[in-house]
């Protein structure tokens, strides 16, 4: 007997406006039955949130494009609904959590759709309490979203999910940006749910062995769907063929070393007016060139605040910075310690990659002009970019990719890695960071995922509600 | 995609009720725009600092000042030489720098300018969103244009912060550790800077209006409410005070 289809997608093309010589997807069919939990496997750039909008009927509304097909979502056409027809059908999560987030307090953000979907104000108050709970985010309901760390706006993404509670969800890279406890119990609840889950990721992490009960691959403007352990070696074999460890010429540097201690920084949430603000306790920290170390924590534990304090964005309360044993003041450690921002928008500023790339090294007098395009040029294809490409129409693997290629032409003796590795593929992250370090940087490397610190760093440091230890892999 | 002005403190501006406080911000921004003592509109400058340090603090409470000053320098540069009446009051050489009359004018000016901005920011920091939007309907706005305004509010400084975030980015992409910075450079850097926030702002434009639409705004249907405002008797008492005050100010300044 056929099962019933949650997500039925026929036919469907498309291709964005300007860009009708390069379809995104051509032909392209997929039927997710209810109840169903998919896992949608693709690499950085091949469409997947564009697929998530066009299920959402957000796109080509808000992204002119060229669409045909059809796509039928629990039970409703989307190509002929608007987006708010289907709003207590089919929730989105999107990867960057920043594009969603409407409201001022967290409450206002899980009351929003329901106000939309006129539930009573019991009623909404009872899901607004409960999926806050749910997600540990009790504490900061009234706290403005834009003050929560990256993994806490997309608890507060999936607490808004939870509290809609629709027959279908669609959760783009929702594992990025959650810390280890957080990606278990977000396994759990996918596993548990009775909705119809369709997962889209760039990477395969351990967690979501077993988790799916489908398990898809988008490639090529396809989706074929085969068992987990046909679309994984797929998959990694496809990825590690793309970024193909190149043979790096390591260049001799001389040795650095940054350390700081006894630091003290306040991090205060504005609106909730706290009567102790988060306080960062570092005793003692020290980073030496081509060294791998990793920071590791929960979500909010203040891995970004350390970050920001130890490259001279934020002030300190109390405690010295020292680079190569002399004192620093902050103004000069920004120019000591790269930061590889979580969020390539805020990096990313000019038109073409070439100008990019050309802004890092603009302030370089010994270098002539040819020399610097001579630079430039090898950079971007170290880094498979095209120097042509416009920079706003840029996947974000892409615009990650030229980040880092930025900051290898910037050429700091220390960087510090914000989730370098989310949206993108291992071997690609692995790739940067061989780059990266491959000019004598020492590399302080955040991320949410243990076996990818344990793969490259040879220590770690763990931050645990505000204060940083330093640990040795097991 | 959108901030709060809001910061929680303490201080009597916070219990008063935002509909009183509505009432009174309207009330004072029309008597500055009235004839009035320069004494009472300067008073009423200072009144809002001294309000301002009490509900956020020293450290924020002269941050608005930070922002008008620009816009006081423009001022101090035009406003002597469109008004020359009266007495000279500085010369240098032949050339009258600036008249008594110029003078006024900017103090004039000046007073206005500053004591509205503390008087809508404070209204904005002791003030969530949320109840600000509450009570726009309260007055009988509709939903959608309650949430217009409001977005506004709240899209402005997420512009802004977002315009911090990029120049912490760009002011990371410097030369490097040894070498020197030209401050002449660093004004050409200014212009990519606000470049990529008004680009980043306006990436965020269609991606706030998917989210709007994705959450159910729209809907054909009447929206329920998660905050509405009471109407009780200390409703009546506050908005009374706010009159009071602003009409006892207006009898010991008005000119």
């Amino acid at each position: 007997m056929m099962q019933e289809s949650s997500i039925s997608i026929n036919n469907v093309s498309f291709s964005y406006e300007g860009y009708e010589h390069i379809p995104l997807f051509s032909n392209l069919h997929l039927e997710v039955p209810k109840g169903s939990h998919m896992l949608l496997l693709a690499p950085p750039d091949s469409g997947k949130s564009t697929l998530a909008r066009l299920l959402c009927a957000l796109v080509p509304k808000y992204q002119a494009g060229t669409f045909s097909g059809s796509l039928i979502v629990g039970g409703k056409d989307v190509t002929e609904s608007e987006p708010w027809e289907l709003t207590d059908i089919c929730s989105l999560v999107c990867q960057d959590p920043q594009e969603q987030l409407l409201m001022t307090t967290c409450k206002d953000e899980i009351a929003f759709p329901l106000e939309s979907l006129k539930v009573d104000k019991p009623t909404m108050e009872r899901r607004v309490k409960e999926s806050l709970k749910s997600w540990n985010l009790h504490h900061v309901g009234e706290a403005n979203p834009q003050e929560l760390s990256g993994g806490e706006r997309k608890r507060l993404l999936l607490a808004v999910t939870e509290a809609i509670a629709a027959p279908v969800l669609i959760l783009d890279e929702p594992f990025d940006d959650l810390d280890a406890y957080w990606r278990g119990e977000l396994i759990n609840r996918i596993q548990t749910s009775n909705s119809t889950v369709l997962v889209m990721a760039s990477r395969y992490i351990n967690e979501f062995h077993g988790t799916f009960d489908r398990y898809g691959l988008l490639l090529d403007r396809h989706i074929e769907v085969e068992s987990e352990e046909d679309i994984v070696m797929r998959f990694e074999t496809m990825c590690d063929a793309a970024f193909a460890p190149s043979k790096i010429e390591h260049l001799a540097t001389h040795a650095h070393k940054i350390c700081c201690e006894h630091v003290v920084a306040l991090h205060p949430r504005k609106s909730m007016g706290e009567l102790k603000p988060f306080t960062l306790h570092c005793d003692k920290f020290h980073l030496e060139s081509e060294e791998i170390v990793a920071l590791v924590g929960p979500n909010g534990s203040g891995k970004s605040t350390f970050s920001r304090a130890l490259c001279g964005l934020d002030e300190v309360q109390s405690g010295t910075f020292s680079y190569d044993d002399a004192q620093v003041e902050r103004k000069h450690l920004q120019r000591i310690v790269g930061y590889v921002f979580q969020n390539p928008d805020f990096e990313l500023f000019l038109p073409t990659v070439k100008d990019e790339l050309m802004w890092s090294i603009k302030n370089d007098l010994r270098k002539s002009k040819d020399e610097k395009e001579s630079l430039v040029a090898t950079c971007a294809t170290m880094f498979g970019l095209n120097l042509n490409a416009t920079v706003a129409t840029m996947g974000y693997g892409m615009r990650k990719h030229l980040q880092a290629a930025i900051h290898y032409m910037l050429n700091r003796p220390f960087y510090i890695l914000d989730e370098l590795d989310s949206g993108i593929t291992y071997a690609a992250a692995f790739e940067m960071v061989t780059l990266l370090k491959s000019r004598g940087a020492g590399i302080l490397l955040i991320t949410h995922d243990r076996s990818f610190a344990a793969n490259l760093a040879e220590r770690t440091y763990t931050m645990s509600k505000g204060t940083l230890i330093a640990e040795a892999f097991e | 995609m959108t901030t709060n002005m809001f910061i929680a403190g303490k201080g009597w501006l916070y219990t008063l009720d935002s509909r009183a406080k509505l009432i009174g911000l309207l009330l004072f921004c029309i008597q500055v725009f009235l004839p009035m003592r320069q004494i009472g509109v300067w008073f009423l400058v200072l009144l809002s600092i001294a309000v301002a340090i009490r509900s956020v603090g020293w450290a924020q409470a002269f941050s608005p000042l930070r922002m008008v000053f620009p816009v006081l320098l423009v001022m101090l540069m035009f406003v002597p030489f469109t008004y020359r009446d009266g007495d000279s009051m500085f010369i240098i050489g032949s050339l009258t720098i600036a008249t008594r009359e110029s003078i006024l004018q900017f103090s004039k000016f000046a007073s206005r300018f500053i004591a509205i901005t503390y008087l809508c920011i404070l209204f904005f920091w002791t003030t969530t969103m949320a109840t600000i939007l509450a009570t726009l309907r309260w007055f009988g706005l509709p939903y959608r244009q309650s949430l217009v305004i409001t977005l506004a509010f709240r899209f402005v400084p997420f512009i802004a912060e977002a315009f911090k975030m990029i120049s912490d980015s760009h002011a990371m992409r410097e030369s490097t550790y040894g070498q020197k910075v030209h401050k002449r450079n660093r004004i050409k850097d200014i212009m990519p800077t606000v470049t990529a926030a008004l680009v980043f702002s306006l990436k965020s434009i269609p991606n706030l209006a998917m989210s709007l639409e994705h959450r159910g705004f729209g809907r054909s249907n009447v929206r329920t409410t998660f905050r509405s405002l009471e109407t009780n008797r200390s409703l009546f008492t506050h908005c009374a005070l706010s009159v009071i005050i602003c009409v006892l100010f207006w009898i010991l300044f008005h000119s």
